[in-house]
């Protein structure tokens, strides 16, 4: 008789208890951040084309720039920092929260 | 002096101060280390992933794809930064436990496989080919600028001084001092864009927000809407653009091999975050050449047609610096940031590709016994039959710079991402499932030219320079598929992943 396979060890949907959890939970939500404010935004301008929301989208300025285009061109790379600084903070907490008695020289 | 002179002094003096620098921190560190290289910390370790960054596709391909396509050219601002939060989540930290310095040694390793890993070569190879193809057009684009010659001289007298230059720095030993690139760079590409502002009127203490009463009047003035969203192509192809350029940012190998040069994995970690910093600080510049360019050209009334602009798009930055009136020496430092950013590129890249054809390649499946300077001569051949295969096909560009390096990023994304995702999240993944993926990705990224006029839905869905929106999940469900199939990786490489890679706090 085989012996049934032994199951994933790692697997991005299926983390391990402890740190690969959390660290799989703040990588997930980071990701959420990036995809809603890259693409749902544009999803955004382009299902609001012609209507009231789209016009108030690409009219309404903010450094003189059309919202839209200051949103895309110089908000989004802002956030994309805010986001790493964010992982960064999140996964040096974890870090320390789960590192026990160890040479921390290491992380 | 006029501009030309200028330039090819100021280039001359900045190329110049680079080995003379490199010099001296190599004498200096000899004597205080007693070996080279040192750490510079996060920020230090920022700008060296920054100025590794910056190529001719950031300094002159970004403003004039902007310039020619305005909202729409965004999509490789954000593709260029969007991805650096990718490698950050999901690839920095454990490739940098994995250990492995360069893109085929990882698959080596990860997989088993020599099979896997010469095909994981010659993609890295390929990479590097087409990138510093539009590294060799932004030359040849300067040096015509320079000495007032054709684009192919320009192309031809480029190629031999990087080669010259590669030679001489290797010749002399001289370190890359990156932060010092970064600096020069910067400084070289937003004075200039200050001065411009300023001279235009409008506010010039920081430009990068300054231009968008630019942008009002070229609407004002002339009815120009550079803003206008998906003017000239569909959503599906601003978000696959920007899609394949974020995935191909966490696919570049030398992108990658930038994680090892920090002491450990939070400093690289935070060295990510200032790097992407250093790097928005030129993309969010690079949106205000176009505008300037777009109106100093309409206010002397000329509205180019499409050829022309497709035509002068890429050299949008040095022309609007000129058309404006700045002085000559401030083209100069222009001219001289751009073509720094192209030759370090290039100069990388042939190395690592040369470097790939010595180790991956020959010496690891051609010739196990070669020795040490047998290895060495193919490495210093292959650095000038790269930069030959590159010069020739530089002569006659396919495309404009960003469109060129978009095709790079496709080949990366579609190829060397999954890979690297799947062998660092699913230890399932196995050797078969990596040779899968990379034959599929390479047919995703060439499927337009190749399949596109038999099967048009080829070229809807996998467009040469946007294939990774529905590339990458393909590559993905193949490589799952196949390994599903086939037998499991050795326990040991899983033991590996579940205990080095991500059990380290277990």
């Amino acid at each position: 008789m085989s012996r049934p396979e032994k199951r994933s060890k790692v697997n991005l949907f299926r983390p391990k208890k402890g740190h690969m959890r959390d660290e799989v939970l703040i990588i997930l939500a980071i990701l959420f951040g990036w995809v809603v404010c890259t693409f749902g935004f544009q999803f955004l301008v382009y299902a609001c084309r012609g209507t009231g929301a789209g016009s108030l989208l690409t009219r309404l300025t903010l450094f003189n720039l059309p919202l839209h285009f200051w949103f895309t061109g110089q908000f989004l790379p802002l956030w994309f920092i805010f986001l790493c600084i964010i992982f960064n903070v999140y996964v040096d907490r974890i870090t320390e929260y789960h590192s026990r008695k160890r040479d921390r020289s290491y992380e | 002096m006029n501009d030309s002179s200028w330039s090819i002094f100021v280039v001359l003096l900045v190329l110049l101060s680079f080995i003379l620098v490199g010099l001296r921190q190599k004498a200096r560190e000899s004597q205080e280390y007693g070996f080279g290289g040192r750490f510079t910390g996060r920020i230090g370790g920022g700008a060296a992933i920054a100025s590794n960054w910056m190529s001719a596709a950031s300094l002159m391909g970004l403003a004039g794809i902007i310039y020619l396509h305005g909202y729409q050219g965004l999509a490789y601002v954000i593709g260029w930064t969007g991805g650096y939060v990718l490698l950050l989540v999901l690839l920095a930290s454990q490739i940098r436990r994995f250990g492995k310095f360069t893109t085929p040694e990882f698959v080596g390793e990860r997989y088993g496989s020599k099979p896997a890993r010469l095909i994981a070569a010659v993609i890295a190879i390929a990479i590097s080919v087409i990138y510093c193809v539009a590294q060799f057009k932004g030359i040849g684009l300067i040096f015509s600028f320079m000495f007032g010659v054709g684009y192919e001289q320009g192309v031809v007298y480029g190629a031999l001084a990087v080669v010259s230059y590669l030679v001489i720095s290797g010749a002399l030993g001289v370190p890359r001092n990156q932060q010092l690139q970064y600096l020069v760079i910067c400084v070289a590409f937003i004075v200039p864009l200050m001065w411009l502002a300023r001279r235009l009127g409008y506010f010039w203490v920081l430009p990068q927000f300054g231009y968008g009463r630019a942008l009002t009047d070229l609407w004002r003035e002339f009815r120009i809407d550079f803003t206008l969203p998906f003017a000239d192509d569909s959503l599906f192809q601003w978000c696959a653009l920007c899609f394949t350029l974020m995935v191909g940012t966490g696919g570049l190998p030398h992108v990658l091999s930038r994680f090892y040069t920090v002491p450990n994995v939070r400093d690289a970690r935070w060295s990510v975050v200032w790097g992407l910093f250093f790097i928005a600080l030129v993309y969010w510049s690079a949106p205000a050449f176009a505008v300037f360019g777009r109106l100093i050209e309409a206010r002397r009334g000329m509205i180019p047609s499409p050829e022309a602009a497709r035509a002068a798009a890429d050299v949008v930055t040095l022309n609007t610096a000129v058309a404006a009136g700045l002085p000559g020496w401030l083209v100069g430092v222009l001219a001289a940031g751009a073509l720094s950013a192209a030759f370090f590129t290039v100069a990388g890249l042939l190395m690592t590709g040369a470097a790939s054809i010595s180790h991956d390649i020959y010496y690891s499946f051609l010739n196990p016994r070669a020795s040490e300077r047998a290895r060495m001569q193919v490495a210093k051949g292959g650095t000038l039959v790269l930069a030959a295969v590159v010069l020739i096909i530089a002569l006659d560009p396919p495309g404009l710079i960003a469109e060129i390096t978009a095709v790079a990023f496709a080949l990366a994304g579609n190829t060397i991402f999954p890979l690297f995702l799947l062998g660092i999240w699913w230890d399932r993944a196995n050797r078969y499932g990596a040779i899968a993926g990379m034959l599929t990705g390479v047919l995703c990224t060439v499927a337009e030219p190749v399949f596109g006029g038999t099967f048009p839905a080829a070229a809807s869905f996998f467009p040469l320079t946007s294939s990774a929106l529905c590339g990458t999940p393909l590559v993905i469900l193949v490589m799952i598929a196949v390994s599903l199939a086939t037998p499991p990786p050795p326990e040991a490489m899983r033991s590996f992943l579940e205990q080095e890679v991500h059990g380290h706090m277990d």
